[in-house]
């Protein structure tokens, strides 16, 4: 939606109802982004259905109502879709490229990728690390 | 149940319009919508409002312009689908005999609030990754270029149609020549494959309906359904793009509501914040097979001349994107097609209408909401 708006300074350093985030200038916000520790994605798993959230603090499995634990996820997985963004966002600066990662017998995560290229639907990606906190993959040799 | 109708509409100007208060905006719709629909004021007895940034409170800024001390009033935040949402919740009220004649309002003021792109919000997963919405869309579209070889020029050819369409509209944000499909494809890319002429302007407006009974007036609109559903997980399993199952499931239960199918909508104003969000919407309203949504545009089908018109107020590529103030825009070039007064836009066959409104995104969700209504002649 967004790419018509003004250029003029309008809106710049008025107080805004969105919460921008501390990397854009506003306060800072609690982190709702998964975390990788070492070779594995942090979250929860269904003990039921063994549904997978790279998230925590959720009461239930979103899916079935089941109880959950905790559950390290695979770093492997493969591409959903994937794009390159042209434009800045936040402390991003163009191009960067995003991909929705389906972890092997895990969630579905937002990463973003080494390269500032589009991959093949279904490429095999690995998370590597991290960057500004959020997960970083390239595509797996 | 009481039928529920449309007695009234009104819209303000969309576009840039940082200069004007953010109520000046509501108020110009809301007087148009009870000329439109031929009631005294007082004869309101609800206002339901449907706003994305607000600013909190302006329902009763709006309030204190017009009177109506006392009315019930309340707002609803359904992101893009905020305007719809208020509208679908009027519908219901009417319906069920809470309310006799109810006051809808959808209004948004962007150019006040960010001065570029909408910034992402930090406290969403993906928004602190950066996920800009336009990228929402992106990978969307990456999936029709890759998994069903849409072209370039097959998504360009929405830009183009709904920019010329809104050529006509005077209330439309983007009034200058309609781009051809090279110049849609050689503007600035956005997020690989969307350019920029591919993405709906952000935008400044304000839209107002009036919804109530069974008046016998022949103006007024039968409200055939209205259906309103929020997101569902959208994650590891979900084999179709953001979004789909969410316009599916409202577009399903409302073809039931009414007794419809997707063959008999005469028109539609769809979502169309970017071009692959009108090609992949028409798919889950049943008007082409998953993969052949792309099709559409080319062909004509969805051409103002077209056997199916989509989007011929310009939609929100052309009109611009006020996110609440988008929903009842929407709906009254629905109602201005369906009376057969929409000027220059008008479209030959026009007995049933249809408007969908999509919001999102929050991470992991299918849709923050989405709003199917259909629309006929009454
Ligand atoms: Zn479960």
């Amino acid at each position: 939606m967004a790419a018509d708006a003004p250029s003029s300074e309008l809106g710049v350093g008025r107080p805004t109802k969105r919460r921008p985030g501390s990397a854009v200038g506003g306060l800072p916000v609690a982190d709702s982004r998964p975390v990788l520790d070492g070779d594995a994605v942090l979250g929860l798993r269904c003990t039921v259905c063994r549904y997978p959230v790279a998230q925590t603090g959720i009461p239930w499995c979103p899916s079935c109502y089941g109880p959950l634990e905790p559950a390290r996820f695979d770093t492997g997985g493969t591409a959903f879709s994937s794009t390159v963004a042209r434009i800045p966002v936040g402390t991003r600066k163009a191009p960067f490229a995003l991909a929705y990662l389906d972890l092997d017998d895990g969630p579905r995560v937002l990463v973003h990728l080494a390269e500032p290229e589009v991959v093949p639907l279904g490429a095999r990606l690995r998370i590597t690390g991290m960057d500004e906190g959020d997960l970083l993959a390239e595509v797996a040799s | 149940m009481i039928q529920a109708m449309l007695w009234g509409v009104g819209t303000s100007d969309y576009g840039l319009q940082p200069e004007r208060r953010v109520e000046a905006l509501a108020w110009t719709a809301v007087g148009e919508a009870v000329a439109d629909a031929g009631i005294a004021v007082d004869e309101i007895d609800a206002i339901i409002v449907g706003s994305v940034f607000g600013p909190p409170g302006v329902a009763t800024r709006v309030q204190r312009g017009i009177g109506l001390p006392g009315v019930p009033m309340w707002t609803i935040e359904n992101a893009c689908a905020s305007g719809t949402s208020a509208y679908h919740e009027a519908v219901q009220t009417v319906r069920g005999g809470r309310y006799r004649c109810v006051l809808v309002l959808g209004v948004d003021q962007m150019s006040t609030l960010f001065s570029g792109a909408i910034v992402p919000e930090a406290t969403d997963p993906e928004g602190a990754a950066s996920l800009p919405l336009p990228g929402v869309y992106a990978m969307g579209a990456q999936r029709y270029v890759q998994e069903f070889g849409v072209t370039p020029e097959q998504l360009a050819a929405v830009a183009v149609k709904n920019k010329r369409n809104g050529l006509d509209n005077p209330r439309a944000q983007l009034r200058k020549a309609a781009p051809t499909i090279d110049e849609v494809l050689s503007s600035r890319m956005i997020a690989d494959p969307l350019t920029f002429l591919q993405c709906c302007p952000t935008s400044d407006g304000a839209g107002a309906l009036i919804v109530g009974g069974d008046r016998g007036n022949p103006d007024d609109l039968r409200i055939e359904a209205s259906v309103s559903v929020s997101g569902a997980l959208w994650d590891h399993r979900s084999k179709e793009v953001w979004g789909y199952a969410c316009v599916a499931r409202a577009a399903e239960q409302a073809y039931a509501e009414a007794g419809r199918t997707p063959a008999e909508m005469d028109v539609l104003e769809v979502h169309d914040a970017f071009t692959i969000g009108e090609i992949m919407t028409l798919e889950a309203l049943g008007l082409a097979p998953l993969g052949k949504g792309a099709e559409l545009a080319p062909s004509g089908h969805t051409a103002r001349d077209g056997a199916q018109p989509v989007n011929p107020s310009g939609g929100l590529l052309s009109r611009g994107h006020p996110l609440g103030g988008t929903g009842p825009a929407q709906i009254a070039e629905i109602a201005w097609q369906l009376r057969g007064r929409a000027g220059a836009r008008q479209i030959t066959r026009h007995r049933v209408g249809m408007v969908e409104t999509m919001g999102g995104a929050a991470a992991g969700m299918d849709g923050n909401a989405c709003v199917v209504t259909i629309l006929s002649t009454s």
